[in-house]
């Protein structure tokens, strides 16, 4: 009893002596998950399981397989983008070097050839990928139909004046190559990487070269104009089988993370029955403006 | 029912508030400083090209005037929206700590210019005995040296009911060593390593030469050679070496060294023989055979590799690329102690043999040292032999298969191949008989 009356005593000399406790403002509670960002700055609003929303920015390439977490269809806000996903079995990523063209620092190559080391499969993508090494280095590129380990390829950007022979695996610049060449792995903008033509069995055709541009079928029929610099590789992407494979009954999708559809009647509306509309106009990625000129 | 509202109502004033005050903005945090630089495989933006939305900061609504930021926030000790955001100096130690900011770059005594690429015991070789072959400028031969074959054939030497030793040495590994059901491969591999070596001491009662024999573990040697103006290293812990009193014997004779002069040696193109060495600047230039001068026993013999650990299995290839590596790096420590760290082709060569073991299959090799003069690619070769992938056994089975309540399979070691012992056994006879 007496040293709890000595406490509030003490306790009473500081309240006189200190500022009131309840005159330092205490930062606001947070009581939204908006102003909880706000007050700590942090970014914790996605989901939980994706925590890191900065794991696909390391900046030093490894050909290691990086841990996923997984995202459950949601986005970095935390609300749903896609709906249907969830589960499946584990997966992990590994960096694809959608560059082709990418030449080691400090040594700055018309071309050069790799060896495939190893040709694999790849969860987070339908084609196949493989691991090609040359000089110190080793990186994985998406596989085409026919490589397989011991092969060299080689990846130029030189434009001669003759088109190439090309092997299959191999990487030009479309101006090099000539017209009718199937290839894969296009990239939009000269050395930007390629995003066009990736998914397994896929390829485009190199329909014809006007004055400095190329003009490609994309596997959707439609035609695509980029610069003749644009490097693409030859031949089919790997995997070509994947159409055809057999998926057999609805727990198989779930183990590659699909979830099943709602289950709620609909109606059928315009999207049921079979559609005749006439292709897309070419897209052309050739005189756009770039950014540094818009702004 | 007041209660319950009173939430509900301060949400809606707050998002009802019109203008977005805040500098917050959906998305990742941007990090301080310069952006990281995205890697080509995420779909990064081609350069000069605008950031992703996410990355890109929401203009603020308020007026963008230099003197408003002079008001701040600072003395309220909390954030106010209309109030701009404190700038904070960076605090600096104002002195240099090294057990937080690390060396100074170039400070360390070690740090050199011209890089040095290391092989130690973790390097997996990507093209396995190749590339070795090509780091240690050596000819490889498959199979065994003929003195190693002798050893093997001649029934002298061999153990009193051998083969039924050597099986309870498997049994030992395989089932008795614990009481777990499942006995992993880093247990077992070392044990029956350990047990085939003491096996092999038994012999001592024939050969008492053998009895002047030393294993050293955990032992860090040091070889440092340069190779087409590359220079190389061979550092750290390898595996158990076997000293012995006196060397090896050369096993190839004089004019088999001298036909190696017309060997070519394998190229890698397009692939470059240090791939998967570690690159370093801070190193030192050591030779030592991480043994002290006046050690009795001072020449190697054979090293042993038992390996096996679930974070650093290594193929087969690679883990004969290592064995290789290693010998060499023995070899040529012991070389420069005796001959000096003058390039040269040595008068008598020093052998070092090596076996190298998964639990299950043995990998034998016996290297040759025959030139220390290893920068140009022409000129007197070493010499390797190597036996590859020899089952020891085929299955050790802990459960017998049954099937509709009849054994098929019985439980036990099955498929024993009593040749890959002498082997092994002839390689540890190999100097004194």
């Amino acid at each position: 009893m007496a040293v709890h009356s000595l406490i509030r005593s003490f306790g009473a000399l500081l309240l006189s002596s200190s500022p009131r406790v309840s005159q330092i403002t205490v930062p606001p509670k947070p009581n939204c998950p908006w102003q909880f960002h706000a007050y700590c700055n942090i970014s914790t609003s996605a989901v939980l399981s994706t925590s890191n929303p900065m794991w696909k920015c390391q900046i030093k390439y490894t050909t290691r397989p990086i841990g996923m977490k997984k995202t459950g269809g949601r986005d970095h806000t935390g609300r749903i983008s896609v709906h249907g996903i969830g589960g499946g079995h584990k997966q992990r990523y590994r960096m694809i070097d959608f560059r082709r063209m990418h030449y080691q620092e400090g040594k700055e190559q018309d071309s050069f050839e790799e060896k495939v080391m190893q040709v694999r499969y790849d969860p987070c993508r339908s084609a196949d990928i493989a691991l090609v090494a040359g000089e110190n280095r080793k990186r994985w590129i998406i596989a085409t139909e026919n490589m397989k380990a011991g092969d060299i390829i080689k990846t130029s950007t030189q434009i001669g004046r003759m088109a190439v022979l090309a092997k299959e695996g191999d990487a030009y610049p479309l101006g090099a190559l000539p017209v009718g060449t199937l290839i894969n792995n296009l990239e939009s903008h000269p050395g930007k990487g390629a995003q066009y033509i990736r998914a397994a069995g896929t390829c485009g055709i190199l329909l014809r070269k006007v004055n400095g541009t190329a003009i490609i079928q994309l596997p959707s029929k439609r035609q695509m104009e980029v610069l003749e610099t644009c490097i693409a590789t030859v031949g089919r992407v790997s995997n070509v089988e994947h159409n055809r494979r057999i998926i057999g009954k609805a727990g198989r999708n779930r183990w590659l993370g699909k979830r099943p559809q709602s289950g709620l009647w609909h109606r059928k509306g315009g999207w049921a029955g079979r559609k005749i509309k006439p292709l897309p106009p070419m897209k052309s990625y050739v005189n756009l403006p770039t950014a540094a000129t818009r702004v | 029912m007041l209660c319950l509202r009173s939430p509900a109502g301060r949400a809606v004033n707050w998002a009802s508030c019109g203008q977005r005050r805040t500098k917050m903005y959906y998305g990742p945090r941007r990090p301080r400083g310069p952006l990281p630089r995205t890697p080509w495989t995420v779909r990064g933006p081609p350069p000069g090209a605008k950031l992703p939305w996410y990355l890109q900061k929401v203009p603020p609504v308020r007026e963008q005037v230099p003197e408003l930021d002079t008001v701040t926030y600072e003395g309220k000790m909390y954030r106010v929206p209309w109030l701009a955001k404190p700038r904070r100096q960076q605090w600096e130690r104002g002195w240099h700590d090294p057990r937080f900011d690390g060396p100074r770059p170039g400070a360390l005594p070690s740090h050199k210019e011209r890089p040095c690429y290391i092989c130690q015991q973790l390097t997996r070789l990507l093209e396995g005995v190749k590339q070795a072959l090509w780091l240690t400028k050596t000819k490889r031969i498959d199979g065994l040296p003929q003195q190693i074959l002798s050893l093997m054939t001649d029934t002298a030497n061999q153990l009193e009911n051998q083969d039924e030793r050597v099986q309870n040495a498997i049994s030992h590994a395989r089932f008795w060593v614990s009481s777990e059901e499942e006995i992993m491969e880093e247990t077992y591999c070392p044990v029956l390593l350990e047990d085939l070596l003491h096996l092999c001491t038994t012999m001592a009662a024939k050969h008492p030469l053998l009895a002047k024999r030393m294993v050293a573990r955990d032992f860090r040697v040091a070889a440092t050679w340069e190779r087409e103006s590359i220079l190389l290293q061979v550092r750290g812990i390898n595996g158990k070496l076997l000293n012995a009193v006196n060397p090896l014997e050369p096993v190839a004779s004089k004019d088999e060294i001298l036909t190696t002069e017309n060997d070519v040696l394998e190229t890698l193109y397009p692939i470059a023989p240090t791939i998967d060495l570690q690159e370093v600047n801070i190193y030192e230039t050591r030779n030592d055979t991480g043994f002290q001068l006046g050690y009795p026993y001072p020449h190697p013999h054979t090293i042993y590799f038992a390996h096996g650990d679930k974070y650093h299995r290594m193929q087969p290839e690679q883990l004969r690329a290592k064995m290789l590596m290693f010998a060499f790096g023995n070899a040529l420590a012991k070389a420069r102690v005796l001959y000096g760290d003058k390039p040269r082709v040595l008068e008598k060569p020093i052998v070092v043999q090596s076996v190298g073991t998964d639990g299950q299959r043995f990998q034998f090799m016996v290297f040759q040292l025959n030139t220390t003069d290893l920068d140009p690619s022409h000129g007197v070769k070493n010499l390797v032999w190597i036996d590859a992938d020899q089952l020891l056994y085929e299955k050790a089975r802990h459960r017998p298969q049954i099937r509709k309540k009849v054994v098929t399979i019985p439980a036990g070691i099955h498929g024993y191949q009593p040749d890959t012992f002498k082997k092994f056994l002839a390689f540890y006879l190999h100097g004194v008989v």
